[in-house]
């Protein structure tokens, strides 16, 4: 196991524009066919039906633009890092951007965190107020969410795990800065915090955007 | 020409599968618009999973976007979530490179592959903005054109498309967008263009043909108008071998119905099963060098990063070389983990080494399509498959390990008596006592033989066209005589809705007076016919009615074989004699042997101008 952890390659990318509106199912599938394409020395499974296995330390979810997302794979060969990189982008699709590749450090467990850009627009209200009331909404002693999974439903107060860094109100624009948990045992998708904000006071954005700008372990450096 | 990426970001996230709508796939040709001189939409009026599958739009696609000051783009019909949000915010249709809408675009092309999609052209037509009739659009651009199959009887859609293109597109298209750059350059009307357009060989242009009928409905004449020709020839490619194949295609990212890489291998047929529209209208029967094949194999899969590759044509197993070009393909697919799919395949021809390397036999199921029950009903549709070889196959497959067959069979053929119809559950039965005769049968396994039963529905350019459809009532009652022939809980049988088929029989033979029941149908709702949830047989007899159309006329009668069919004036190669020929061999229950065996003189060859083999 130890062996097969030192072999894996992490490439770090980023995900903009309309390749947001990509699942990440169906980012699984482009990864493994962008592979294939850029003919890097990749692990297949053995047995009938061979294939590229791949993983994502921190799936993002549809909509999300980013910043930092990473991919694991494993050489079976030697190839500079930078060769890596190079020939990622020759072969992916538009709005995926290899930057950085590297042995892998950190398990993914090890992700705690995650930052977040968020643009909002109102088409009715100015969005100082917008601004004003979220603040508001935000300094009560609890912030009760309910958040769907697999499993079922559950509340859970977002308080701890959820903080606004910065925020800036422009006319019909609200800039946003956000820290939330992340991770495999708590991941807090920043809108989430806001369509229930939305909800319980009617103020709701009629377009935003929101990119992940860093992945962080428990001690706030980027995950690596 | 508006560009609608904004206005796309606040709807796609309340939409099933966004990913249908936002282009940006890998493969997928943006180009400056300032530096172009065509835009073309091609549309596919039915859901991206479907469009994306089809071969023919990725060929001239690429062949399109091949020349620098043409673009192509792709549009499909959006799904009744993604349309409902559409219109509520006034989204027009767009193209997928760019977002800009495509009703300013110089051409909008549909591809016609079945009937059931009439509707969903109209509405797309009307999501991107514009009026339906062609007459109703006056400026010269967007041309409105169509091809593809039902382009071979377009009658039905004839008042909304500005022109058909008869046959293979790969260099009528060019030639096409040649003469509108030249036409749009000197300023000429859409009139102008069109007269000009109909000169080039496998351009139709309905309103330069005026139709006069008889009083009994059937028609009088055909008068082509403004120098149109008399008959319009459709285009093939004569080399096929040296035909334009993509390098490329569009990858999608959502999963698409056949999501593979596809080199094609032969175009044509030839078998001449006498039901079969395809095999008649894509005649005359023509190979691609094996090198060519296994070249365009390579290249795709390297550029796609497809996994699987399959060899598509109406009849892979008749490729002459076919058992060399899968052991060349092997010897790259087998260390790049690629798979070989082969659709259409007779197993019994091969080795069986050469089978176990090949995807296809992988699958747990084997399908297997005799299509009638008894011989005499296989001779009369000049299927030439005996019940030893349907049981020889199955046997081959029971005893590698298979338990599960599929049967595919059509109900409602000519001179099809209740004897026929038992039939189809008698050689299931037959399947089913094999399995339990083999001495080496799959241990502890039941057998599973399934039993699929379309309806079956004459088509333009075949020996049936001539035929009546079996009326609803007596296709319905034959389903009866299927579940009660049953005796076996091995055997489980599904049948095709027989209002579709109905529906189908009428459009595929209708003529140019049925364009405002079409219309009307579309008006009343009935857009993405070809999926059962949103089709309603209602619709259109409400349509019918209103429009004062007897479907039973199109559906049901009997046409002599001195009536003028509504098609008669296109030419696909084969000529009516040979079908007349044909028709009367169905009713004396004879065969006629396939084109390599002898050449029945259907009249296709005249396309190459010499022999189709040899
Ligand atoms: S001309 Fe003869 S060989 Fe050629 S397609 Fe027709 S029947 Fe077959």
């Amino acid at each position: 196991m130890a062996e097969l952890f030192q072999t894996t390659v992490r490439v770090f990318w980023k995900k903009e524009g309309r390749i947001k509106y990509i699942s990440h199912l169906d980012i699984n599938r482009c990864m493994a066919r962008a592979l294939k394409r850029s003919k890097l020395p990749v692990w297949h499974t053995l047995g009938f039906n061979p294939h590229i296995y791949t993983t994502f330390a921190l799936p993002l979810a549809l909509g999300y633009e980013s910043e930092c997302e990473s991919v694991d794979f494993r050489l079976t060969e030697q190839v500079p890092m930078q060769e890596v990189v190079d020939r990622l982008n020759a072969v992916f699709p538009e709005g995926m951007t290899a930057y950085h590749a590297a042995p892998a450090v950190q398990k993914p467990e090890a992700i705690c965190w995650a930052d977040y850009q968020i643009i909002q627009e109102f088409d009715q209200v100015p969005a100082e107020q917008a601004a004003q009331a979220f603040f508001n909404w935000c300094a009560r002693p609890e912030l009760p969410v309910l958040k769907k999974t697999k499993k079922g439903e559950r509340t859970v107060d977002v308080k701890p795990h959820f903080s606004v860094q910065e925020m800036k109100a422009q006319d019909h624009v609200l800039h946003l800065s956000v820290r939330a948990a992340a991770g495999a045992s708590l991941n807090i998708n920043p809108t989430l915090v806001l369509d229930t904000f939305a909800a319980e006071t009617g103020i709701a954005a009629d377009w935003q955007r929101v990119v992940r700008t860093a992945i962080l372990d428990g001690a706030f450096h980027d995950f690596r | 020409m508006r560009n609608v990426r904004k206005d796309l970001e606040r709807i796609l996230l309340q939409v099933q599968k966004p990913s249908r709508y936002t282009g940006g796939e890998l493969g997928s040709i943006v180009k400056d618009p300032e530096k172009v001189d065509v835009r073309f939409a091609f549309c596919f009026p039915d859901v991206y999973e479907v469009g994306m599958s089809h071969l023919g739009m990725k060929i001239l696609y690429a062949l399109t976007n091949a020349r620098e000051n043409y673009w192509c783009e792709r549009v499909f019909a959006p799904d009744q979530d993604m349309e409902q949000l559409m219109r509520e915010r006034g989204i027009p249709l767009y193209g997928l490179e760019s977002l800009d809408t495509i009703g300013a675009f110089d051409f909008i092309g549909f591809t016609l592959q079945y009937e059931m999609s009439f509707t969903a052209v109209l509405n797309m037509l009307d999501l991107a903005g514009l009026e339906v009739r062609s007459k109703d659009r006056h400026n010269l651009w967007p041309v409105v054109v169509a091809g593809g199959p039902c382009a071979c009887n377009p009658e039905p859609i004839a008042d909304f498309i500005d022109l058909f293109i008869l046959g293979e597109g790969e260099e009528v298209n060019l030639e096409l967008m040649d003469l509108y750059l030249v036409c749009k350059k000197e300023g000429c009307s859409k009139q102008e263009f069109l007269r000009r357009a109909a000169r080039i060989e496998g351009i139709y242009v309905p309103s330069l043909y005026e139709v006069r009928y008889h009083p009994d409905g059937t028609i009088a004449g055909v008068t082509p108008q403004e120098g149109a020709p008399a008959v319009v020839h459709k285009r093939i490619i004569r080399e096929l071998d040296k035909v334009f194949y993509p390098e490329n295609f569009v990858v999608p990212f959502t999963q698409a119905v056949h999501d593979r890489a596809m080199v094609e291998v032969l175009r044509g047929c030839i078998r001449g099963c006498r039901f079969c529209q395809a095999g008649f209208i894509y005649r005359p029967f023509r190979e691609k060098q094996a090198d060519t094949i296994n070249r365009n194999a390579h290249t795709l899969c390297d550029n796609t990063g497809y996994d699987e590759v399959s060899l598509t044509s109406l009849s892979t197993s008749d490729y002459s070389k076919l058992e060399p070009l899968l052991n060349e393909m092997l010897t790259w697919t087998e260390p790049d983990a690629v798979n070989i799919a082969l659709p259409s395949l007779r197993v019994d021809n091969f080795s069986k080494e050469l089978i176990d390397r090949v995807a296809a036999v992988r699958k747990s199921s084997l399908t297997f399509a005799p299509e009638a029950g008894t011989q005499r009903m296989r001779d009369v549709i000049n299927k030439n498959v005996t019940e030893e070889e349907v049981l020889r196959t199955c046997r081959t497959a029971f005893e590698g390990g298979f338990t599960n067959v599929k049967l595919y069979f059509m109900l409602g053929l000519p001179t099809e008596t209740d004897e026929d119809v038992e039939g189809i559950i008698h050689l299931a039965q037959k399947v089913v006592d094999l399995f339990y005769h083999l001495p080496d049968k799959p241990k502890g396994k039941g057998v599973s033989v399934n039993v699929s039963v379309a309806c079956f529905v004459p088509k333009p350019f075949t020996p049936f066209e001539f035929e009546p459809q079996d009326t609803m009532e007596n296709l319905r009652r034959k389903q009866k005589i299927l579940l009660e022939t049953v005796r076996s809980r091995k055997i489980n049988v599904k049948y095709h809705d027989s209002p579709t088929s109905f529906l189908e029989a009428v459009l595929a033979r209708g003529d140019r007076r049925l364009c405002p029941m079409v219309e009307y149908a579309w008006r009343s709702g009935s857009k993405l016919d070809g999926w059962n949830d949103y089709f309603r047989m209602e619709r259109w007899e409400d349509a019918a009615e209103v429009c004062g159309i007897d479907l039973a006329f199109y559906a049901n009668r009997t046409r002599s074989y001195e009536e003028i069919m509504p098609w008669d004036h296109l030419d696909y190669g084969v000529s009516k004699a040979f079908l007349i020929r044909e028709n009367e061999w169905a009713h004396q229950d004879a065969t006629t042997p396939h084109c390599r065996d002898h050449c029945a003189g259907c009249g296709a060859n005249r396309l190459l101008g010499g022999a189709c083999f040899g």
